[in-house]
């Protein structure tokens, strides 16, 4: 029996050796040129289902196969470029919105694209409100087709920011394959259809690839033949495939990034363009925070330069009260605002709110008022580790002023069922915002968006309640002038600096790492004309198109 | 009287035994000062586990003999401060499922027929059944166990190990003469479990309990590695969790992640040289054969 | 043929206490699903849209206990595990498709192995009563089966892989590589498996070594073990076909009863080496909060373990008549 066991380990021995030696990986690309490798780490496998409707698929499928009406570019103030929409036009006080389709554009099954297959998508989510995701059935009341090429949008109410939404993050489906699928909602689509420059070619649960489709709608794109994007289960295997060159545009958050990844290789660099606000929420309905003074007394008692390098390393800069991100929306700033927020670190007006408040330091140094000391709890991400240490650097220093702030890191999955609930004093998160400063203001402020505490609210988190501001966001919707949009963020700023209902502490970025040596086109701050993030729908699509490969 | 007596008689042979026993030895010691450090934590943490003050990610010095976290916090004391929960753990989930496995055991083997029947199926049932994924899924379920729900189901999967072993050595003895004898003379069934029964399994007994602390601390290991334990609470468990998601031994801080590992290792050794011993005591063919009277068995 | 009929009647027993439990479990819980899919969507969301897809997924609908219990246990005879949360709309029973083979072959491998090496240690081990592998191995064993298997793999990762660089850090092949059988995939996915695989054996194979140890000492003492001595048989034909096999027997029981430990620590092992299989998966889904995944793979696992038990006990059965005439 030893024998023979002897005999079965050096076989087993033997085969490992040898298969080391033969270790090869073939991923030469269709054309002969080397295909590009995306590194974007979703902590899974992928689910192989591109279903452009559900949000745990259309991160893999909208923007590459699957096209919007128009792209709308965040980084260029909302500058819409038409895209399956040759043209559209408002009428109607704001409640029609004609869209003239684009002729000449083919599925990649061949048949040709048309009017039909955008009014049958809209029609699509309202049948099945599963798959609206964005909630533009809650604004339209129809959605049809006109004449050969046109199809005309019929709101209920005035929701111009909707545009966003309908032209931008809405995928247009093919009529003809999606009226014979039973369940659009469980199924997985598997083989997508659609429009876009890239076609899924194949898809194993640790990579996707795609090829470019040759019978794309816009001339000689895409230049880049073979797209692969590889399946990383931690972040840091991740990091690793890209500080060793196997890939040329990554979506990491990596630590010390210039030695890590910049040194290693030329033509590396990397570019993080602020995008939304990563703010404290205050739950106002807790005592002691339900006061402007205690806010606003946060707000200044925060050193943000100090909580970007310690916590982020300096990626995320420091935000500001008054929630415009800059430099991306500051064609939004107001001049008003920003006077009355004065300087964004000021520990002694902080303390002096508070006096003037009523509040004393008590013997432990924590501000107090009839016996109730400011002490809060902020609770934060725990899988994000940096989140956790910026959260640490902003408790000790309000601390050192006199409001005790713990941090509470908490796992995801209970994280956001407790933000989303209100069961938080203090919580630590970021909005999705959209292509200007209002989404996210909107997202904020809106009591609509809200819900009791106890229940799950989208957004709205701090459960704030103005009706003022609900006209104002309302009268925003209502129009498409730019003056009148900008009077009303105006106002809005001032109230963030005055009433403080969310702190703004640092600005979110979109995490992007590319290799301009081996690939020209990426977008820059000289030239961002997509968002950068392979996470973003559709513009990772708009970027891969633009890319070229260099040698 | 009687039993207090028997019990007595029972523990000192065993010590004598467990005296000239190394491995007994040195489970003992082992276990002593996890004890006092669980006991006295204070003692022996230089610095506030928590407090994140110093410079992250430092190597190993002086003020800090295995470094520091990612957060700064020193893990030294985090270590010592760790110890408690453990070993809480550790005991009073032993102690808890070692009454369970006694009572069902020795029900089973005293009563037989039907009763035994019953719960010998329950035992087995539950013994077939892989806990640790089902464990997964209940704390799962309710997002994070506190330190009692935890031992609450680690009692409920841990106890039927030790009841199947007990109920076969009390179906051995339940026939034996001097208890036959007692039941002759009239003494309650009480009288015939607690006095003449159980004394003789002590050492079988203890060897569960022993057992049954290992389960314990290696399984709630498990679960806080993974993130189902409480992760704001000081544990050793807990302390791989983090490090664990801070990537610590790909960062260059392995002590991190491999000191909590061994705090667990060493208290789990200790209780398994003592599992051991006292098994051998239970077992004595199992005894280590001495020197002198060593006869190779085979040439 | 009676003890057939009652080790299979038992495996009934158990399979239907774990159906039920898992049923029972998420009814019992504290929690509600459509938050945990509002989480998962990270609020690109919208409130009507949640109402639909909790249609979608058999939440909330208004059945009473019994009928649901009913057809929870009819869908799942029919393999109708469900849609899986985080890989929405794949269904679950797709999923663990992917994740089993790995699973099968690291766990299945290492384990037979293992048994094989430690039943034959513990033979020797005692067969040389108060030799070097006596003395050494029971309190080595004893104190190794003392670590967590997770952290074994931890030193492992530690010292061979970033330290050494023999091996890969993690997965079960390298990303990028293409899946095809070819003899470098397949020569990839071997690399990659022998730190985990040294890590489970490691863990279960002081078990073995010691019941067959133990078991091997009490047989050695019986009166036929003397009889072949005395008769000059040879000593390892004595060690091998006379003591080994009778010794042998207990510890194919006690290898089913251990195959729930093992899988537990194979879970672990599996989440530290990221290795895809089932282990993996049940962690992951759990991080994800993906109840029907999680529910399926517990399922599974434990019809896999109540299997080899019964599959042992058969075995068992055949190899030793004393079992079947004592029932």
């Amino acid at each position: 029996m030893r024998e023979k066991f002897k005999g079965g380990l050096a076989a087993l021995a033997f085969t490992l050796v040898a298969s080391t030696c033969v270790l090869g990986t073939s991923v030469a690309g269709a054309s002969g040129q080397v295909p590009l490798n995306l590194d974007n780490e979703q902590g899974m496998l992928w689910p192989c289902s591109f279903n452009p409707f559900l949000p745990t698929s259309s991160p893999y499928s909208v923007g590459l196969t699957y096209e919007t009406l128009d792209f709308i570019d965040a980084l260029s103030n909302a500058q819409v470029t038409p895209w399956l929409a040759s043209a559209y036009a408002w009428s109607n006080g704001n409640k029609t919105l004609t869209f003239t389709i684009r002729s000449g554009v083919k599925w990649t099954d061949g048949k040709p694209f048309t009017a039909a297959d955008v009014a049958y998508t809209f029609n699509l989510l309202k049948k099945y409100p599963a798959l609206d995701s964005n909630a533009v059935w809650s604004v339209l009341s129809s959605v049809t087709q006109s004449g050969t090429n046109k199809v005309v949008f019929d709101f209920s109410k005035s929701a111009v920011p909707y545009f966003y939404y309908v032209a931008d993050q809405v995928p247009i489906v093919p009529e003809h394959i999606w009226s014979k699928i039973s369940n659009p909602v469980t199924n997985p689509v598997t083989a997508p259809v659609g429009t876009g420059g890239y076609i899924m070619s194949k898809c194993t649960p640790q990579n996707i690839q795609w090829t470019a489709n040759p019978k794309y709608w816009q001339p000689g794109l895409a230049k880049v033949k073979t797209v692969n994007m590889p399946a990383f289960l931690t972040n840091n295997t991740a990091n690793e495939y890209l500080a060793t060159g196997q890939s040329a545009y990554g979506a990491q958050f990596i630590p010390n990034i210039q030695s890590y990844f910049v040194a290693k290789k030329a033509g590396n660099g990397y570019w993080f363009p602020p995008v939304a606000n990563v703010s404290l929420f205050p739950n106002l309905t807790v005592p002691g925070l339900n006061d402007v003074a205690v806010r606003q007394a946060i707000s200044y008692g925060i050193n943000r330069a100090s909580v970007s390098k310690i916590g982020e390393y300096g990626y995320e800069p420091p935000a500001s009260q008054t929630g415009i991100v800059a430099p991306t929306f500051s064609s939004w700033s107001s001049s008003t605002a920003m006077k009355a927020a004065g300087s964004s670190y000021d520990p002694a007006k902080a303390k002096s709110l508070l006096e003037k408040d009523g509040y004393k330091l008590d013997s432990k140094g924590v501000f107090a008022k009839n016996g109730k000391e400011l002490a809060f709890t902020v609770i934060t991400n725990g899988g994000y580790s940096d989140w956790i240490a910026a959260m640490q650097v902003l408790g000790a220093q309000l601390t050192k002023i006199g409001i005790k702030v713990t941090v509470d890191p908490i796992a995801s999955s209970n994280f956001y069922s407790d933000v989303y609930a209100g069961k938080f004093q203090l919580a630590y998160n970021v909005e999705s915002g959209g292509p200007s400063p209002f989404y996210e203001f909107r997202q904020w402020l809106y009591s609509k968006n809200s819900a009791p505490i106890g229940q799950a609210a989208a957004s709205n988190w701090e459960r704030y309640n103005s009706p003022a501001v609900d006209a104002l966001l309302n009268q925003y919707g209502a129009t498409t002038n730019a003056a009148t949009q900008h009077s009303i963020m105006d106002q809005l700023q001032t109230i963030m600096v005055q009433q403080a209902p969310i702190i703004p502490v640092l600005e979110e970025v979109d995490w992007f790492q590319y290799n301009n040596k081996e690939y020209s086109g990426f977008p820059t701050s000289k030239n961002p004309y997509a968002q950068p993030a392979l996470y973003n729908e559709p513009d990772w699509g708009v970027v891969l198109l633009h890319l070229k490969p260099l040698s | 009287m009687r039993l207090l007596y028997k019990l007595g008689d029972a523990l000192r042979r065993s010590f004598d035994f467990l005296r000239r026993d190394k491995k007994a030895m040195a489970g003992a010691i082992i276990l002593f000062i996890l004890l006092v450090i669980s006991a006295f934590p204070n003692w022996f943490t230089p610095d506030n586990p928590s407090a994140e003050i110093y410079s992250p990610g430092a190597g190993v010095s002086w003020a800090h003999p295995l470094g520091t976290t990612s957060f700064g916090q020193d893990v030294f004391s985090q270590l010592m401060a760790g110890t408690r929960q453990s070993v809480m753990i550790a005991l009073i989930v032993g102690f808890i499922s070692t009454i369970l496995s006694v009572g069902i055991g020795i029900t089973a083997a005293y009563s037989g027929g039907i009763v035994d029947d019953v719960l010998s199926m329950v035992t087995d049932v539950v013994l077939v059944i892989p806990t640790f994924p089902l464990i997964i899924v209940i704390t799962a379920y309710l997002k994070s166990a506190s330190f009692w729900l935890m031992v609450l189901v680690l009692v409920i999967t841990g106890w039927s190990y030790g009841a199947r072993q007990l109920r076969v050595q009390a179906l051995s003895l339940r026939n034996r003469d001097y208890l036959l004898a007692a039941k002759a003379r009239g003494e309650s069934s009480w009288y015939v479990i607690s006095v003449e029964l159980i004394p003789p399994m002590t050492s079988l007994i203890v060897a569960n309990f022993l057992g049954a602390a290992l389960y314990a601390v290696l399984t709630a290991a498990g679960l806080q590695f993974v993130g189902l334990g409480n992760i704001n609470t000081q544990s050793w468990g807990t302390m791989l969790y983090w490090a664990q998601n801070n990537e610590a031994l790909s960062i260059g801080l392995p002590l991190w992640a491999l000191a909590p590992g061994v705090a667990i290792a060493v208290l789990g050794s200790g209780l398994a040289l003592l599992n051991y011993a006292f098994d051998e005591i239970a077992n004595p063919a199992l005894r280590p054969v001495s020197k002198r009277r060593l006869k190779k068995v085979g040439a | 043929m009676r003890f057939l009929v009652r080790r299979l009647g038992f495996l009934f027993v158990a399979l239907w206490a774990a159906l039920t439990v898992n049923f029972f479990i998420p009814r019992l819980m504290p929690g509600n699903p459509a938050e945990s899919m509002m989480a998962k969507f990270h609020g690109h969301v919208n409130p009507a849209a949640i109402k639909a897809l909790e249609v979608a997924f058999g939440i909330n609908n208004h059945q009473s206990l019994m009928a649901s219990y009913f057809q929870y246990i009819n869908n799942t005879l029919h393999g109708n595990l469900g849609l899986s949360l985080s890989y929405f709309p794949i269904p679950v029973s797709t999923v663990i498709m992917r994740a089993l083979p790995w699973s099968l072959g690291l766990v299945g491998v290492s384990t037979i192995f293992g048994f094989l090496i430690g039943t034959a240690l513990g033979a020797i081990a005692a067969w040389r009563r108060g030799g070097i592998l006596d003395n050494v191995l029971p309190p080595t064993f004893i104190v190794i089966s003392a670590f967590p298997y997770f952290w074994i793999g931890l030193l492992c990762v530690w010292f061979f892989a970033l330290t050494l660089g023999w091996f890969p850090i993690l997965g079960g092949y390298t990303e990028t590589a293409t899946v095809t059988w070819s003899w470098g995939f397949v020569g990839d996915i071997l690399w990659h498996s022998v730190l985990p695989a040294f890590t489970i054996l490691l863990t279960s194979i002081g078990g073995w070594i010691l019941t067959m140890r133990n078991n091997m000492i009490t047989v050695v003492a019986e009166d036929y073990v003397k009889m072949a001595r005395a008769k000059g048989l040879k000593p390892r034909r004595i060690l091998w076909q006379y003591a080994g096999r009778n010794a042998l027997l207990p510890n194919l029981t006690g290898f089913a009863m251990s195959l729930g430990f093992v899988i537990s620590g194979a879970i672990l092992v599996e989440y530290v080496f990221n290795y895809p299989g089932l282990g993996f998966t049940l962690l992951q889904a759990v991080q994800n909060e993906d109840y029907p995944l999680m529910q399926s793979l517990f399922l599974l696992i434990t019809v896999a373990v109540l299997v080899a038990i019964f599959i042992s006990d058969i075995a068992t059965a055949l190899l030793d008549p004393r079992t079947r005439a004592s029932s």
